[in-house]
């Protein structure tokens, strides 16, 4: 099977809201990519914005004329998805080098979910965080301090993330004592919708000869369950989509958990981050709260989703770029030592689907 | 699902369920999720198990809510801020309604 690289990736700096349409946040961090590549033969813009046309609009503002070029929405795992066709598209033959871009705009009108009414009055996502967490909890006896080490951790990391949106770390007693939302989940175990765009350039296996250092992507596994909060989860205390994902990405990267470097993971909320941890296989089932406070695995160095903000459409793309970086050995200061092999875990919509893919670089 | 929620505005909860092979379609659909053939709605048990509960402190969605399972129909019920839950327990929907904003909502009270 032909491979595919990601040649290069550009992470725009994420800001809460700004002035800019969802075109322009989607060209910015394309400028020097395409500026260096003029070759590309399809454009996939991951958004939930619901603008029409939105990625040809795009293509023709950066002076492209794609084969292919489509908008893909998938809600929080919009940009693993988009990714997930251009890889594809590249290993049939439809195309030889695709430019994945996620954007989003904080207010995008799709990045609500309306039509799950199983959720009743209770609609907003930290409502389902709640009762995993609480199930976490009742189950393995997971801590709430537990999950605040996951905030603390990622706010550290993103500290050194220039392209962050929160960039002062936060203590165990600051997140402890922050306002409750739904318990037991309080405002510094949440994300933040936010603006901010990222974009990857996959080229075919033949392409990226000319490339130095390439990344290559080794696997990709995903699975759907549902769309609604109902069929997300059976038990609420584990995502079966995300084991799923998992397994089949492991299978078809031939890669163990232990194999991995360098993660990251879909910590919309802190108690995701610990789900992951043991979908994932890092941490035995049950076992992901104290994993929370061991850190083995460098999970989430740009400061995962807590840290960076939560751009809907462009959070999955900017986390296969901030693995590309680590393999790539191009991540500053946030550089992981000796890292090979990095794995992105991303949900949506209570982890009623998901995508993990495994990155490597060549031994 | 606006037939859904026309039921529920008038206070009725009413489930699609298969002419076929009596399956619940859950979410709302006019097609059941197992044979494909047509559904027509239905009167279902609205007593349940609650799975799962907790306070949210959310702007204009304050309350005590859970997790609801009622014969494969789950979804997320209000309950009266001084209920004792517990997880397990039986609870029956009491009401249920659609919200200025379009929202419906399902109330519950505990099987004593």
């Amino acid at each position: 099977m032909r491979r595919v690289a990601i040649a290069a990736s550009q992470t725009a700096r994420f800001t809460k809201t700004s002035e800019k349409s969802i075109f322009e946040l989607a060209c910015e961090p394309c400028i020097d990519i395409v500026k260096s590549v003029r070759d590309i033969d399809a454009v996939l813009l991951s958004t939930c914005s619901t603008e029409q046309y939105s990625s040809t609009i795009v293509s023709e503002m950066l002076g492209i004329k794609p084969k292919i070029s489509h908008r893909i929405d998938n809600l929080c795992n919009s940009g693993t998805n988009a990714i997930a066709s251009a890889y594809s598209m590249i290993v049939a033959g439809l195309c030889d080098s695709a430019l994945v871009i996620g954007a989003e705009k904080s207010d995008s009108k799709g990045n609500r979910l309306v039509w799950d009414i199983t959720r009743g009055s209770f609609n907003f996502p930290v409502h389902w965080a709640a009762m995993f967490a609480k199930a976490h909890m009742g189950r393995f006896g997971t801590t709430e301090q537990q999950m605040a080490a996951v905030s603390v951790k990622n706010r550290k990391n993103a500290a050194k993330n220039p392209n962050a949106l929160f960039r002062k770390p936060v203590s165990l007693e600051e997140v402890m004592s922050s306002r409750r939302i739904a318990d037991p989940i309080k405002l510094l175990d949440c994300s933040l919708a936010c603006d901010g765009a990222s974009a990857v350039l996959l080229l075919s296996e033949e392409r990226a000869k000319k490339v130095e250092n390439p990344v290559w992507i080794n696997g990709i596994g995903q699975q759907t369950n549902s769309a609604s909060f109902a069929g997300a989860a059976e038990n609420l205390s584990a995502l079966e989509t995300a084991s799923r994902a998992a397994h089949d990405v492991y299978r078809m990267a031939g890669v163990r958990p232990s194999d991995i470097d360098v993660a990251e993971v879909h910590d919309a909320f802190t108690i995701l981050e610990i789900m992951a941890y043991e979908d994932l296989g890092f941490a035995k089932k049950g076992e992901g709260g104290k994993y929370a406070e061991k850190n083995e695995i460098a999970v989430n160095p740009r400061g995962g989703i807590l840290g960076c903000g939560h751009p809907i459409g462009a959070t999955g793309v900017s986390q296969v770029s901030e693995i590309a970086c680590q393999l790539a050995g191009t991540a500053g200061k946030r550089q992981v030592k000796d890292c090979r092999t990095g794995l992105v875990h991303n949900l949506a919509a209570a982890g009623s689907s998901a995508t993990v893919m495994v990155l490597g670089v060549q031994k | 699902m606006r037939q859904f929620l026309d039921y529920i505005k008038a206070g009725r909860f009413r489930v699609p369920v298969c002419t076929s092979c009596r399956t619940k379609a859950w979410p709302p659909s006019p097609y059941c999720p197992k044979c494909l053939s047509r559904t027509a709605f239905r009167k279902v048990k609205t007593t349940g198990t609650l799975l799962e509960f907790s306070s949210s402190h959310v702007r204009d969605h304050e309350g005590l809510f859970g997790v609801v399972d009622m014969d494969g129909i789950r979804l997320v019920g209000s309950f009266d801020p001084d209920a004792s839950l517990s997880v397990g327990m039986k609870v029956r929907m009491s009401r249920c309604g659609v919200s200025d904003a379009g929202t419906p909502y399902y109330w519950f009270d505990v099987v004593k």
